[in-house]
């Protein structure tokens, strides 16, 4: 594994067409789920999928191959994401704020769908996506992060640039909340 | 039942699945669940939990690997060519920082002979070397800033 990441690691510094081609093909479907989580936008989230990839092929050599290649590239997706906040002033409770530091955690008004709502509900409905779309971002990233991409603790602080005690509390009460969204059933 | 080992019993359904947990914490779990109806309740919700999500369908939108792959290679383009642009510019700035360096001493005397032909004070020709000296670098810094400020502002336009 780790003699993986360093042969990719060379070929990003060399900027290889090939091997930027087979990670995308790789990893498209993974970054664009995280994105999609992130930004509860499919079009965002297409925009920041191909924005991604670019900054990969221009700051492929910062990436040193010892950790694995989708905690970076989580990272550096999560970053063009905060960035682009940053820029529009977004000022949300479902933002990539910590709730348990700014407001308190609340589900959203159920008669309200949100768009990853709508977004996730417009090709298959079940109750996982209504319970997912109630739990706010910050933990729905982490939960994303743990169980879907199966990164272990120490990646998830890497991609959040986050204490290792942040990203538990956040999973502990990410998993809480997904399991008593899920206990309520779908809105 | 003690409504502690109901605490502790649901802290551990969530540590083991996030971080992990002992054998002995296994075994103690696995007792207390044979006992606790409530408890193994929670266990289940929380593995049905994760189940769903580790198993959610998110429809990918079409060609989406194909378009990235296209602009990454334009891209990739746009950087060769400009590569050898900035190679030049860096060899030049190279070359003229160290023609600078080897031709210093002689600079250096060059403005003090005109400095007392011209009787001009000791530290105004000093200072004039110390510009003289500093010229390469000051354009090859502004070189580099416009550059830079050129692909911030191509960059917002494709935006």
């Amino acid at each position: 594994m780790a003699d993986d990441n360093k042969a990719l690691a060379q070929g990003l510094k060399r900027h290889d067409r090939n091997l930027l081609d087979q990670l995308i093909e790789l990893y498209q479907y993974r970054l664009f789920r995280y994105l999609l989580y992130l930004t509860s936008s499919r079009e965002r989230a297409e925009d920041f999928f191909q924005e991604t990839w670019i900054r990969v092929l221009e700051r492929g050599h910062q990436y040193d191959g010892k950790y694995k290649f989708e905690a970076w590239l989580f990272r550096i997706a999560r970053n063009l994401v905060i960035d682009w906040q940053r820029q529009k002033k977004v000022q949300s409770l479902d933002a990539l704020t910590d709730p348990e530091e700014g407001a308190p955690m609340e589900f959203a008004a159920v008669n309200q769908p949100s768009p990853l709502h709508l977004v996730l509900t417009a090709e298959e409905k079940t109750g996982v996506h209504t319970s997912l779309d109630r739990i706010p971002t910050v933990y729905r990233e982490v939960l994303v992060l743990r169980f879907q991409e199966d990164l272990g603790l120490e990646e998830i602080a890497g991609v959040l640039a986050a204490p290792l005690s942040t990203v538990k509390s956040r999973l502990y009460r990410g998993l809480e909340a997904l399991r008593g969204a899920m206990q309520g059933g779908p809105a | 039942m003690n409504k502690n080992l109901h605490d502790r019993a649901e802290k551990l359904i969530a540590q083991e699945r996030i971080e992990g947990i002992s054998q002995s914490e296994r075994d103690w779990l696995a007792a207390h669940l044979r006992e606790c109806p409530v408890c193994t309740q929670v266990a289940q919700q929380t593995t049905a939990a994760l189940h769903a999500l580790r198993g959610l369908p998110i429809p990918l939108p079409p060609g989406l690997a194909e378009r990235t792959q296209f602009r990454v290679q334009l891209r990739a383009q746009e950087m060769r060519e400009r590569e050898p642009k900035r190679r030049l510019l860096w060899i030049m700035c190279a070359m003229s920082w160290a023609l600078g360096i080897a031709t210093a001493p002689y600079v250096w005397h060059a403005f003090e002979w005109a400095g007392e032909r011209l009787g001009v004070p000791r530290l105004v020709w000093e200072m004039g070397f110390g510009l003289w000296w500093m010229i390469p670098a000051l354009i090859a810094a502004a070189v580099v800033l416009m550059e830079n400020l050129r692909l911030t502002n191509e960059n917002d336009q494709s935006e």
